[in-house]
């Protein structure tokens, strides 16, 4: 029973480090510019999908054409956001909120279409030869994929973190987060700061599709779930905290890997439960400033 | 140094400002002094490009400042103290400072003038890893000029530098204006404290209902009859 219980936890951390990283972008998009992108988990998709295409078209270790990913969904974030949102991000508060909302749902209707027409509507994996292939440590099961990415949230997530605290322009992301007014008056490019906030956003989703198209299928409208658990995840680290979306990444996917031991297919109400009890008792999440 | 002309500004429906000019010669404490709600800031936030005037130029060392975004402004030597501060409150004292000196010239200067703040507010070097937000309200007046200093302006404008603050840490806030007056800084400034800005300014300018009503040497406006009835809350019998 203990080293079921175990193993359970260690494929929650794997599943949740994936959450993590997918709550990040959302995160940061939402605390710098304050716009919730509810296309969050389409944009995961197509990441899913270029890896997919990297490695069945060029034969490209889906590990190694993590960076390529990378690079080319901030660069289609930058642009979708000079063409789409940079009107809207000028506007305040309340109607950049609502507007934002409504070109994302705009977005959730439009992308799983062209996935369609791209990739076809049939089930999609990643999977290169060592994909399945495990090694054991004490009975427990450690598969090299999973682990592989846990590693590559951690790194990521590390790297994102110092980006924020030591560099010049992380930390004039902070500010703008902060206080965009005061940002400006500091001579700080908001519109530039938006764009690559954005692009950085798009990327980290389009890193973790990649890695979720390593454990699991990809089809076109694999986009709204992932969306909803990014969304579970930011409310419960709180929004704007990065670190704490990872860590509360982390929590959900261990929390659901339990549960489904004693609720089986019931295990999907257990986030929305969360979701429910947080906003009630503690709005402003576990990590989040009142 | 500054040449403002006739400029017409607007929130939203509401006309803010009618038809102002005022000019600010280099090296100048100039004042900007009104009741509440006269356009005292809507100005500074005009000329620090956060609004944009209808009708009306803005002009800094020959170059139009109207419609430029603010990050040039600044770029071009104009800083903003904003009156709510401005500054990050989650973010550490250092922090705010470093992102004060965010601009090209700025950033090439920041340990002089970190130096030069230093010199000015030393509680802000002790401060210097704690986050903004817990500083007191004195404190958090220095680090907000000293974060419109580390832009290394050529003007900086203060909005109600003084607003809810104790007289001894007035005092010692104006010393610190004075003293960045000297090093060559020209000083727009906003108060609804007339008799300590005109103790600092060269000349001012008064304004109500978003007109400029009158302007003169500080030290005329200090025994000018209407002032005194108006402002500084003396009886003419």
């Amino acid at each position: 029973m203990f080293k079921f219980l175990a193993q359970t936890f260690v494929n929650g951390i794997n599943v949740g480090a994936l959450y993590g990283l997918a709550a990040v972008g959302l995160s940061l998009i939402f605390g710098v510019m304050r716009i919730l992108n509810v296309a969050h988990g389409e944009f995961l998709m197509i990441g899913g999908y270029i890896g997919f295409w990297l490695f069945t078209l060029y034969g490209l270790d889906p590990f190694m054409g993590l960076p390529l990913v990378a690079i080319f969904l901030f660069l289609f974030g930058a642009v979708f956001y000079k063409v789409v949102f940079a009107r809207v991000a000028r506007f305040h508060e309340e109607l950049k909120l609502k507007n934002s909302l409504l070109i994302g749902f705009g977005l959730y209707l439009i992308f799983p279409q062209i996935a369609m027409v791209l990739w076809t509507s049939d089930e999609r994996a990643i999977s290169p030869v060592y994909s399945g292939k495990a090694f054991g440590i004490l009975g427990l099961r450690f598969g090299y994929v999973p682990l592989g990415g846990i590693l590559v949230a951690l790194i990521v997530i590390i790297a994102l973190q110092l980006f924020l605290t030591k560099t010049y322009f992380g930390k004039s992301l902070r500010g703008t987060a902060e206080n965009w007014k005061a940002a400006k008056l500091s001579g700080i490019d908001i519109d530039r700061t938006f764009m690559i906030t954005f692009g950085l956003g798009i990327s980290l989703a389009g890193l973790a599709g990649v890695l979720i198209g390593l454990i699991q299928e990809l089809t076109p409208v694999m986009g709204i779930p992932w969306t909803l658990k990014a969304l579970v995840v930011v409310v419960l680290a709180g929004m704007g905290s990065i670190g704490g979306a990872f860590i509360a990444g982390l929590i959900l996917g261990i929390v659901e890997a339990v549960s489904a031991i004693f609720m089986g297919p019931y295990t999907i109400a257990i986030g929305m439960l969360i979701f429910l009890i947080i906003l009630m008792v503690r709005p402003q999440g576990l990590f989040g400033r009142t | 140094m500054l040449e403002v002309s006739n400029i017409d500004v607007y929130h939203g429906d509401l006309k803010a400002l009618w038809n102002i000019s005022f000019q600010l010669n280099e090296g100048e404490v100039v004042a900007l002094i009104g009741s509440n709600g006269a356009g005292k800031s809507t100005l500074l936030e005009t000329i620090a490009g956060l609004l944009i005037p209808a009708a009306g130029s803005v002009v800094f060392d020959g170059i139009r400042l109207d419609r430029k975004p603010s990050q040039r402004i600044v770029q071009l030597g104009v800083s903003l103290v904003p009156e709510d501060k401005g500054i990050f409150p989650y973010m550490s004292v250092l922090e705010n400072l470093e992102l004060g000196a965010f601009n090209k010239r700025g950033r090439r200067l920041k340990d002089e003038t970190l130096k030069l703040v230093y010199g000015l507010f030393p509680i802000l070097k002790d401060r210097g890893s704690q986050p903004a937000g817990t500083l007191s309200g004195g404190e958090q007046q220095m680090l907000a000029v000293g974060k419109g200093l580390l832009s290394r302006p050529k003007l900086l404008m203060l909005d109600e530098p003084s607003m809810g603050l104790a007289p001894l840490v007035i005092r010692n806030i104006f010393e610190a204006i004075y003293q960045i007056n000297r090093i060559g800084v020209s000083i727009l400034l906003v108060e609804q404290n007339v008799r300590i800005a005109l103790s600092i300014a060269n000349r001012a300018y008064i304004i109500e209902n978003g007109r400029i009503v009158h302007h003169g040497d500080s030290k005329n406006l200090l025994t000018d009859e209407k002032v005194r009835h108006a402002y500084l809350g003396t009886l003419s019998i």
